[in-house]
């Protein structure tokens, strides 16, 4: 098994990913920033069905979201290390995921996986019955170790009974809650009135991780101060 | 010269306590606040050739700023231009690689030039970096933590994480190792090799910037 070493120095987190022998180990392309020169990083994407892993990874590209994957080993039968951390300031979460259900999480909150877990990039995300919002969600199915990153700080909340999210607050959640993708308020002009957007509605029990911070909001905060594209 | 990091490591401040004569050069644009018996002098230290290399080539100040006590003690609060660790780090006639927006400050006896590196100067996407030497104490920021890294052999840093490294590495750039890392272009690792340390920020400035970029708003026709 893997070993994480997490920093917890101040606002920027970051994971250091210690390798053994024989093993390997996935995360979002970008995220690693020094490793070991033993390591072997292959970039692609993670396609169970085998064909069109390629094109498929361009298209997700095409559509703003980046879901290459980087998959680290050792070459040399020794063990190594990778270090990963996120583009914005917050801290990094571990999740143990022990099997029995599912690991949603949220595209941009992504870092990585250790190989007992299954990724499932087929995954189409999540749909809004009604107003037709998609959300780039990563499926993560087996028994191994997720590790997430959060805008702000992380917080994990245990469901039981009901909870509504922001998605844009969303940072992962297990599937054995029923989630739905909803307007705040149950209307558009509630909503709009509430200036909140999309949520998820949880009901029955689970866990679901939370960001203090909305990336979405600083990325409109900043975007809107620079010139028009 | 006493003087102490504060706020570390998410929002180092460099405090420096300066005896009447005593000197910090910084920087210019990284003081944040100084008393009443600093001066501050703007100069190219070095010559004006010296200047331009650190300005138009390394891409940091034309002017380092020197600030002095004079007629009492003095104190002065030195930022860096991003949240992150400061790192103290002592020269004593050895010399120290800087990525160019890494400098804060450092005493009067250590000298800082631009350093040209040729073919293998894609280095940050910039030409040059900085090369510290002389005696004296330097202080070196990056976004983020900052952690030290002894390498004995090679280590693989990504090209915008390297803020600092000792001249006994040598260092190359390089891709990942797969075929299909073609599609990957815009992570370029840097590979050091040799014996020494070098010093690796744990967020990356340009990768904020891309983030941000899509959120522009659409011009409209």
């Amino acid at each position: 098994m893997s070993e994480y070493i997490m920093s917890e120095r101040g606002s920027f987190g970051s994971v250091l990913v210690k390798i053994g022998p024989g093993e390997t180990f996935v995360s979002e392309s970008g995220a690693m920033f020094r490793a070991s020169d033993n390591v072997d990083i292959d970039v692609t994407t993670r396609n169970r069905s085998g064909g069109g892993g390629l094109m498929s990874g361009v298209r997700r590209m095409m559509a703003g979201e980046s879901f290459f994957l980087s998959t680290y080993r050792t070459r040399d039968g020794a063990p190594g290390e990778v270090a990963l951390a996120p583009t914005l300031a917050g801290e990094v979460a571990l999740i143990e995921c022990r099997g029995g259900g599912r690991w949603l999480c949220a595209g941009g909150s992504f870092l990585g996986a250790s190989q007992g877990l299954d990724l499932d990039t087929q995954f189409q995300g999540l749909r809004g019955a009604l107003s037709g919002e998609s959300l780039s969600f990563l499926a993560a199915s087996g028994v191994g170790e997720l590790l997430v990153s959060a805008f702000g700080s992380v917080q994990a909340i245990e469901v039981d009974g009901k909870l509504t999210v922001d998605t844009g607050h969303v940072v992962a959640f297990q599937d054995t809650l029923e989630y739905r993708l909803d307007r705040a308020g149950g209307s558009w002009i509630q909503s709009f009135l509430a200036s909140e957007g999309v949520v998820l509605n949880f009901s029955g029990r689970g866990t679901v991780y939370v960001q203090s911070h909305n990336p979405d909001e600083f990325g409109k905060r900043l975007g809107g101060m620079m010139p028009p594209r | 010269m006493e003087y102490e990091i504060q706020n570390g490591p998410s929002y180092s401040l460099l405090e420096v306590a300066l005896e009447p004569g005593q000197t910090i050069v910084a920087e210019a644009g990284a003081m944040s606040w100084m008393s009443d018996a600093v001066r501050m002098e703007t100069s190219t230290r070095g010559g004006v050739l010296s200047g331009l290399g650190r300005s138009v080539l390394g891409g940091e100040s034309f002017f380092q700023n020197t600030y002095s006590a004079e007629g009492g003690r003095g104190t002065i609060g030195l930022a860096p231009g991003q949240p992150g660790d400061i790192i103290p780090h002592l020269i004593t006639g050895d010399e120290l690689m800087l990525e160019k927006n890494a400098y804060l400050a450092s005493a009067e006896g250590v000298r800082v030039n631009s350093d040209f590196q040729g073919l293998r100067g894609l280095f940050n996407e910039g030409l040059f970096i900085l090369r510290a030497s002389g005696h004296g104490i330097l202080f070196f920021n990056g976004y983020g933590d900052v952690s030290e890294i002894e390498v004995d052999g090679s280590y693989i840093v990504d090209n915008g994480h390297a803020v600092a490294w000792e001249p006994s590495l040598s260092y190359t750039l390089t891709r990942g190792k797969s075929v299909r890392s073609f599609l990957f272009a815009d992570q370029l690792l840097l590979r050091f090799e040799g014996r020494g340390k070098v010093w690796v920020q744990s967020r990356n400035p340009r990768s904020l910037a891309s983030w941000v970029f899509p959120f522009r708003p659409s011009a409209r026709n």
